[in-house]
């Protein structure tokens, strides 16, 4: 055993030992559940994560390629106008709360204002197909990243939590279980102790017992002894009354058996 | 007739463009070019028509910075004609430099709108449009003042005065303000090459208004198209429509009218270059309408692929013709174009789309 100290502090009774049983099956449960858990929210978040930068990637070179179609069709740089015509965002986010087992995360929602268009005249002249077009490529890349952001951000929160999942994990694992099995088998030991103690005072009291009615049954048989030898004597001085000492005798005899 | 005189002032300016117009890249080039697999090689393919221009470069350079070295050298070689040039094809270059110039005050204007610094806006200005007073539109820190100064300082005052109010810089928005400009810079170029006693019945006033009609036209059913959807009322369209080109008149009626894509190609049935142009559109186009250039599928070329091959087959066909200023104009055109393809391409090699990169244009 490592040692008394690790196990808790209670009297080594059936009804504690009962106790600790049942705690022990409840940390075992409870260790495979937050084991299965910890494992749920790695495994889905990150394969979530690499879907999401995949996409990212694959939308961020259609769009740049569309950036490149607008510089084509424009033949020249717009970038300027556009910025200054913006007035107000027409990409725009909504946070809100996601509950994942447990663990409420923030998550990102991106939705398109409606009725804004603010640089709709760019591109009048010439180009101005390319310049929507490119917006709505852009708009496809920003959504990808805002999926991806709401991703990641949920990943640091998961990440704190997975680590306290796995702490409680090896806490249960390393620390609640084996102390609660010493516990038992301490408990063990000391009813056993005390079973053993018990059958021996057992043992000791029918011996003693014993030894007691051995006493007695010596008495007996010392008086008895006695008896015969003053029953004897009176015999041989009178032969006549044979008859009758002997039923006495046989009623003694009977008497003796009922003790 | 006019080849009597014509070589007395102009015949030096004429050699020299016809020089620029042979150092053009040729579909051997492009095709070379697409071959390469990184900006570097692409940088060594152009390495014989843009040289100096480029070796100042660092490696891998950025394909924006591929486009202003190539603007560059366009920039240089105008400057070069220019200042060569005299009298009339002076005039001329001028006005070709008109177009860049409205483009650069739409920029100053806006930036004036907003309340930035325009000193930062100059370098963003396309040089060809800049003019010796432009640093001082930066002064004005109002839009009143600003409109005084292009007034004073600009050659762009006429358009201004004749159809915006110093109100309208204000609440119109800048694409009006701009396309309004260049309608009547279009209108004004056209009245000048055929009115001015030097090019009026001469080659030049022919090609050129070929070339001019082409881009009115083109405009105009640009505005039309990229308008759908947005708050331009059909009354306001009208007003952008230049007042002349082979659209003109009914064909612009019909186009002012039209609300969908069906509505422009009924107003362009009349031209057969435009109608075959929209027929190839709408079947190449798909649903999402036209003008992708290749958003739909990467075969079909779209309807400003179209106008950008058509432009630069007129302007190749201006060069079969002698004692004429729209030369210039096509070479600046046709030079423009190389830069858009040598940008594309870069962009598709940078970006390793390769599939998309043969959407250049070559005409030679």
């Amino acid at each position: 055993m490592s040692g008394a100290a690790d196990r808790e502090a209670v009297f080594p009774t059936r009804q504690s030992l009962g106790i600790m049983k049942a705690k022990l099956k409840g940390a075992e449960t409870g260790h495979s559940l937050l084991k299965r858990k910890s494992e749920a929210l790695t495994k889905s978040i990150t394969r979530r994560i690499d879907e999401a930068k995949r996409k990212m990637g694959r939308v961020m070179q259609i769009a740049s390629l569309s950036l490149a179609e607008v510089t084509y069709a424009v033949g020249g740089n717009i970038g300027y106008q556009i910025q200054e015509s913006t007035k107000s965002a027409r990409f725009r986010i909504r946070a809100k709360q996601e509950n994942v087992s447990g663990v409420l995360l923030p998550a990102f929602e991106a939705y398109q204002a409606e009725g804004n268009d603010d640089f709709a005249m760019t591109g009048l002249g010439k180009g101005g197909q390319q310049v929507q077009r490119c917006r709505e490529t852009y708009a496809r890349a920003v959504e990808a990243l805002v999926e991806l952001a709401s991703l990641q951000t949920a990943f640091v929160i998961l990440d704190e939590v997975i680590k306290v999942v796995n702490r409680r994990v090896n806490a249960i694992e390393h620390v609640i279980i084996p102390r609660t099995e010493n516990t038992i088998k301490y408990i063990n030991s000391e009813l056993d102790e005390l079973d053993r103690e018990e059958f021996y005072r057992l043992k000791k009291v029918a011996a003693k017992k014993q030894r007691d009615n051995a006493e007695t049954d010596a008495q007996m048989k010392a008086k008895k002894a006695e008896q015969q030898r003053l029953a004897d004597s009176e015999n041989a001085e009178g032969e006549q009354t044979e008859n009758t000492p002997a039923d006495i005798l046989a009623a003694e005899e009977d008497e003796d058996v009922i003790f | 007739m006019e080849g009597l005189l014509f070589n007395v002032n102009n015949g030096y300016i004429e050699g020299i463009v016809r020089g620029y117009r042979n150092s053009l890249l040729t579909s051997t080039n492009y095709t070379n070019m697409t071959q390469c697999e990184s900006i570097d090689d692409l940088k060594l393919q152009l390495g014989p028509a843009y040289g100096d221009f480029l070796a100042s470069l660092p490696p891998k350079p950025s394909t924006s910075a591929l486009a202003a070295k190539t603007t560059d050298k366009l920039v240089s070689e105008f400057r070069y004609v220019r200042a060569n040039a005299a009298g009339s094809l002076a005039k001329f270059m001028d006005y070709l430099t008109y177009g860049y110039m409205i483009d650069n005050v739409a920029l100053l204007i806006t930036g004036t709108l907003h309340e930035r610094d325009t000193r930062e806006l100059l370098e963003r200005c396309h040089p060809l449009g800049w003019f010796e007073t432009m640093p001082v539109l930066c002064v004005a820190t109002n839009i009143e003042e600003l409109y005084n100064s292009v007034m004073i300082e600009t050659p762009l005052a006429p358009y201004f005065k004749s159809s915006l109010s110093l109100q309208d810089l204000d609440e119109l928005n800048i694409e009006i303000v701009r396309n309004t400009l260049y309608k009547n810079y279009l209108e004004d170029f056209y009245h000048f090459v055929n009115t001015h006693p030097d090019m009026a019945g001469t080659p030049t006033a022919e090609v050129m208004s070929e070339l001019l009609e082409f881009e009115a036209d083109r405009r105009a059913i640009n505005i039309t198209l990229n308008s759908f959807g947005t708050e331009l009322s059909k009354a306001d369209r009208k007003k952008l429509y230049p007042n002349f080109g082979q659209l003109y008149p009914e064909g612009t009626l019909m186009l002012s009218r039209a609300d969908d894509f069906e509505g422009v190609r009924l107003a362009v049935e009349g031209v057969a270059d435009y109608k075959s142009f929209f027929d190839a559109a709408g079947l190449g186009g798909g649903p999402s309408g036209p003008g992708n250039m290749g958003g739909g599928g990467t075969e079909g070329k779209s309807l400003e692929d179209m106008f950008y091959q058509k432009e630069m087959e007129i302007s190749k066909m201006a060069f079969t013709r002698q004692f004429t200023y729209a030369i210039v104009y096509a070479w600046v055109k046709l030079r423009e174009q190389e830069i858009r393809n040598i940008t594309w391409i870069a962009e598709c090699i940078a970006q390793n789309q390769k599939e998309r990169i043969n959407n250049y244009i070559s005409v030679f």
